[in-house]
């Protein structure tokens, strides 16, 4: 039997590696910058240039390709999808037909620069978190944001939240699997019979995780409030972000590559 | 008739770097009508091995038989085996999800297709068993008491009529009679011809109740036997994280400066041996 034990979108893999020691802030925005730029590239050579730059990142991160890889697996159904909407809903000169169904030589390239978009960005996304604790994200995102606080943006209480849930989520996928398993256990067939049924099956494990939810984001209030907890003024931080040399080398180079991938190309155009 | 446990190894999440040897050559027995405690620290893997008993996890490598069935890959095996075993979580009240007791209880037999007029009787039996009187049939499960609820989830497994009864630490967060009553309902389920197999990390308790005692350390089952045997290899050697209990190690004390009393953890035979050595 299968449980939830197959997620690592958000799991973060706490090994010694350069890329863990990168400054958050650092992270998350060479990581936008690579993400505009791999949707910008639409030609082999830009894809190849992501391609191999990811590979580089992957070794130097020190985390296994297949977990790097899994992160792709909770929505290579979107990936699919997408993919064959675009292999045979694309207009163009046919090289195959099947009833209906025409696949193009347009269609063929579309599919490929999508799936391959698709991947790539969820991997890129998906190598910030394995490389970078919930913790440090949020501190890093807090950090990015809180010049807006001028204007009564809710930096630090938007940071604490997404923290929170974060942390939370190992936590709740346990708490889901000891409920589905309780439930199995006496007797429950929660994965028999079409969606409906399914869903009706949930039931059992959905009512008793709501409830848990509710009195654990109870307790964590109260243990907040105990602890004197009030809100973002005038706290200060066990780990104060720093900005190294490291830092600024590696966001100037993901921003280099970045329009060195998109410009070199664009001067390479499509067979 | 019993749950045979032959050389159990499991592995969590092998090939990953999450690998952990959570159980790692347990065997041991434990037969209809007996109560069997399985006894470890926390980690031990105590409760790995109690969702083995009803197929809840598979061996990576060994051996779980239920009355000769084999507890392996295959719908209809798991679901025979998870019928004629009860597991009962930590907590169990966790799992509470419908709107009345009577409806809640009934959940287990309704999965296992038990028809109308067994079902009642299965239900009304099982909520006797743990002392819920019919008033509370049309109670809403979430308004109880935390006792109650701990009844009613164990009420909801013994409803499907088990042949065996796993229970993962049953009387964690009750207090001392919600203790006593359930433990006095485990000893009833025994005499009824039951497997009692009760994992607990109290050694006390264990020595006090079961027949046999499993003693789980890092996975491994370093002591198996009948309460008194373990006790004589617990006080030659120290097992991480097992408690001997206070009476026992004054009784051994006592036994250190010459006195003639037994190694027991029972209060009643210590104090009488006591008398005895003094005339009385």
């Amino acid at each position: 039997m299968k449980f939830l034990n197959n997620m690592t979108l958000g799991q973060y893999v706490p090994v010694e590696s350069p890329v863990h020691h990168l400054d958050p802030r650092c992270k998350i925005v060479a990581v936008l910058f690579c993400l505009v730029g791999i949707f910008m590239v639409r030609g082999p050579l830009g894809f190849v240039m992501w391609g191999l730059f990811f590979l580089a990142l992957v070794g130097a991160s020190r985390i296994p390709a297949r977990l790097v890889l899994s992160t792709v697996k909770p929505v290579w159904i979107l990936v699919a999808f997408t993919a064959a909407i675009h292999l045979f809903f694309t207009g163009g000169e046919p090289v195959f037909s099947w009833g209906i169904l025409e696949v193009t030589r347009e269609g063929v390239v579309m599919a490929a620069r999508m799936g391959l978009r698709l991947m790539l960005l969820i991997m890129f996304a998906g190598l910030l978190t394995l490389t970078t604790s919930p913790t440090e994200l949020a501190d890093g995102l807090e950090s990015l944001f809180s010049p807006l606080r001028r204007f009564g943006f809710p930096a630090h209480e938007l940071a604490m939240m997404m923290t929170i849930a974060l942390r939370f989520i190992p936590t709740l996928l346990n708490e889901t699997e000891r409920i589905m398993k309780a439930q199995i256990a006496r007797g429950a067939e929660l994965e028999r019979g079409g969606p409906l049924k399914r869903l009706r099956a949930f039931i059992p494990v959905l009512v008793p995780l709501f409830v848990i939810v509710f009195q654990r984001a109870d307790d964590l209030a109260t243990a907040m409030e105990a602890r004197n907890y009030t809100g973002g003024e005038g706290r200060t931080r066990m780990n104060p972000l720093e900005w190294t040399a490291g830092d600024s080398a590696a966001f100037v180079f993901s921003l280099l590559f970045s329009f060195l991938a998109v410009f070199l190309d664009g001067r390479v155009t499509l067979p | 008739m019993s749950i045979a446990v032959r050389d159990l190894v499991h592995i969590y999440h092998p090939g990953s770097p999450l690998q952990t040897k959570a159980l790692d050559g347990v065997t041991f027995e434990a037969e209809r009508g007996s109560w069997v405690a399985v006894v470890g620290h926390t980690g031990s893997g105590k409760s790995t091995l109690a969702q083995h008993l009803n197929g809840l996890l598979l061996p990576t490598e060994g051996s779980v038989s239920v009355d000769d069935i084999q507890v392996r890959h295959g719908e209809e095996s798991l679901r025979k085996v998870r019928q004629k075993v009860g597991l009962v979580f930590q907590y169990p009240e966790q799992q509470l999800f419908e709107e009345t007791v009577f409806k809640e209880v009934s959940f287990g037999p309704r999965n296992w297709g038990f028809q109308a007029g067994r079902l009642e009787k299965s239900v009304e039996e099982a909520l006797e068993l743990v002392g819920i009187g019919e008033d509370l049939y049309e109670a809403n499960p979430f308004r109880l008491s935390g006792g109650q609820k701990r009844r009613v989830a164990i009420a909801s497994t013994l409803s499907s009529d088990p042949d065996y009864l796993v229970m993962d630490e049953p009387t964690a967060g009750l207090d001392s009679p919600g203790r006593r009553q359930l433990l006095g309902l485990l000893s009833d389920l025994k005499k009824l011809g039951k497997g009692i197999i009760h994992i607990t990390h109290d050694m006390e308790l264990a020595l006090g109740l079961a027949d046999s005692i499993l003693v789980l350390d890092e996975g491994k089952s370093t002591l198996w036997g009948p309460p008194g045997v373990i006790l004589g290899e617990l006080l030659e050697r120290d097992i991480r994280g097992l408690v001997i209990p206070d009476l026992v190690r004054f009784a051994g004390r006592l036994r250190d400066l010459g006195f003639e009393v037994p190694l027991t953890w029972e209060p009643k035979i210590l104090a009488e041996a006591i008398g005895r050595s003094h005339g009385r």
